[in-house]
């Protein structure tokens, strides 16, 4: 048995961990029912009128995920606003995050056997805001063809112009699910970095997005960004 | 200036009795998509105001939206051109030819400057000076620009003159594009369709002429009474869509049975146009009722978006995306696990070093 000391950092309030699991349920419904609506399939049709699958149904699931997912967005950003460990965002205005995000690539890219110890790490922080731009992307995009059911509506005219600077309705669609293809590549991505991190490292990668804690064997350098830790 | 007609006195004129005018200002009130008790005031202006003067200029197309036009069942384009209207240029409808015709067109510009309405097909070739599209001996570009200064509203009829149409189509060698930068700041009524329903041809330039004013319009500047709904959400096989029957071919039992053709690439769903509720030819049809998916011809760059009868952009071999998103995924997936494997030899490696006595690098 090797015994070590390790700081524990306290950093994802629980508005960060409750929400993201739902969001992630939410993305996973989302991708799915979405690729049904655009390529629906019979089940079980031998009487069409009875078949199990109704696109009116998938519809309402995709919607009611939506719905779900930026409501949990919103109360994610609230965690944003009150607590320090739950900012994700990359620290571009800072030089240092440059060279450190260099010293975190050459580590992936296997040419380094290790690299700085950090709470959330730059190349990390950059895949989120990724996500972000593409949620973003996904949020305004479909909102604009959810709500040109009506175009005099409150949502249309939040929304429609979506549609005119992409230069077309059709176009809408065309990024909507496009943009879905990319965040599936995040969602690969983003899982095989957490269990990798959590299998060399060994800091709580994976159970920090349950309990909210990292164990860090060293300082990391981004510390100054979240309360001092405990030392165990 | 002399004294124009009004509806009512060309109705008279032409030995029609007050109640068939009235008949045709009720037809007029349906046809501008108006509730009923607009008949009163549809009425009062037929009555009063002078026949609006309209001035129809043809640029780059095919002239299909006239051949859409003259097919108007309510009114009759007929009734339209001759009693609604006082049709002073029209290329395709005028008897006239020649130079004396396009003097008649000079001579309209300056007598009623600031009155008329302009009506404008087709699209503005731009290359070379606007030469690809001459009429008149003049390049189309020029007389679309003089007209359209002294117009009091501009109707554009048809995807040409919304927004290029075919001509605009990618990779557009004549440099067409939608009138709407060639008219100045004058107000501008967007028709688009390839061609539009002849009702809503009609029935814009009847508000205009009636009104004197400009019907309420979207955001892309089309009339909300005619451009208001998707094609998908006023579409009778709509239920179809809800239900999950489709067609998957055109030869198919769902095609056969007319189930929706969502699957074959409909535009439905992102198109504008009253197909699904006013339809073509006096409510006999329109392309989903015939068996056809929607190509989404009012749609600004339709001619680009295809393929039209597919739900999604196809890249030659590789597919659409869901294909190409499939593969991306599994070749990221593939990669996760040849790093996975380099990951295990790495950490055995460092940790090795650890029990070496040798601290990692990058820890210090």
């Amino acid at each position: 048995m090797v015994k070590e000391e390790r700081r524990i950092y306290y950093l994802f309030s629980p508005f960060l961990r409750i929400f993201h699991w739902i969001m992630a349920v939410s993305i996973l419904v989302m991708f799915v029912s979405g690729l049904l609506i655009t390529k629906p399939v019979y089940i079980n049709a031998l009487e069409p009128t009875y078949t199990l699958f109704l696109v009116d149904v998938t519809r309402s699931v995709h919607f009611l995920a939506a719905f779900v997912f930026c409501a949990s967005l919103i109360l994610r950003v609230y965690g944003y606003i009150i607590n320090r460990g739950d900012r994700l965002f990359p620290r571009v205005l800072e030089g240092h995050f440059y060279s450190e995000t260099v010293d975190v690539a050459l580590h992936y890219m296997l040419l380094k056997k290790s690299h700085a110890p950090f709470l959330r790490n730059p190349l990390a922080r950059m895949s989120y805001a990724g996500l972000y731009v593409m949620a973003a992307i996904e949020i305004v995009t479909g909102f604009a063809m959810y709500n040109m059911a009506d175009p005099n509506t409150i949502g249309g005219f939040l929304f429609g112009w979506v549609n005119t600077v992409l230069g077309g309705e059709y176009m809408t669609h065309v990024v909507h699910h496009y943009c879905a293809w990319g965040i599936m590549l995040f969602v690969i991505g983003h899982i095989y970095m957490a269990i990798r991190a959590d299998f060399m490292e060994g800091e709580g990668e994976i159970s920090s997005m349950f309990n909210g804690t990292k164990l860090l064997e060293h300082e990391p350098k981004d510390a100054c960004e979240v309360e001092p830790p405990k030392t165990k | 200036m002399e004294k124009r007609e009004t509806m009512l006195e060309s109705y008279l004129r032409r030995g029609l009795s007050r109640r068939t005018f009235i008949k045709g200002c009720v037809a007029l009130t349906t046809m501008m998509g108006l509730s009923t008790d607009m008949v009163s005031k549809v009425v009062e202006a037929a009555e009063k105001k002078p026949l609006p003067v309209v001035i129809w200029l043809h640029g780059h197309e095919c002239t299909g939206c006239d051949e859409s036009f003259i097919r108007s069942g309510a009114p009759l384009a007929s009734d339209l051109v001759l009693t609604n209207i006082a049709l002073e240029y029209d290329h395709l409808l005028s008897a006239g030819s020649g130079e004396p015709f396009e003097h008649h067109l000079e001579e309209t510009v300056k007598k009623y400057w600031g009155q008329y309405i302009l009506a404008v097909e087709g699209a503005v070739s731009t290359t070379d000076n606007g030469t690809f599209c001459m009429s008149g001996g003049k390049p189309f570009v020029e007389t679309l620009q003089r007209v359209a200064k002294g117009a009091a509203a501009i109707i554009a009829y048809g995807t040409c003159a919304t927004d290029g149409g075919i001509q605009g189509a990618k990779p557009n060698p004549t440099g067409s594009a939608g009138i709407k930068h060639y008219t100045g700041t004058k107000p501008i009524i967007n028709v688009p369709g390839c061609p539009p329903i002849p009702e809503v041809m009609t029935g814009v330039v009847m508000h205009v002429a009636l009104f004197g004013k400009i019907p309420p319009l979207d955001s892309e500047g089309r009339p909300k009474q005619f451009y208001g709904n998707r094609i998908h959400d006023t579409c009778y096989r709509r239920p179809f869509f809800d239900a999950g029957m489709f067609a998957d071919s055109y030869d198919d039992e769902g095609a056969k049975k007319g189930w929706c053709l969502y699957k074959l690439g409909c535009r439905g769903p992102e198109t504008y146009n009253s197909c699904g509720n006013l339809r073509w030819y006096q409510g006999m049809s329109y392309p989903i009722q015939s068996g056809a998916a929607c190509i989404g011809c009012s749609n600004a760059h339709f001619w680009d978006e295809g393929p039209m009868f597919a739900r999604l952009p196809e890249y030659g071999p590789l597919g659409d995306i869901d294909k190409i998103g499939a593969g991306l995924a599994v070749a990221t997936a593939a990669g996760v696990a040849v790093h996975a494997a380099a990951s295990v030899v790495q950490k055995q490696q460092r940790d090795k070093d650890k029990e070496n006595g040798k601290e990692q690098v990058g820890n210090k």
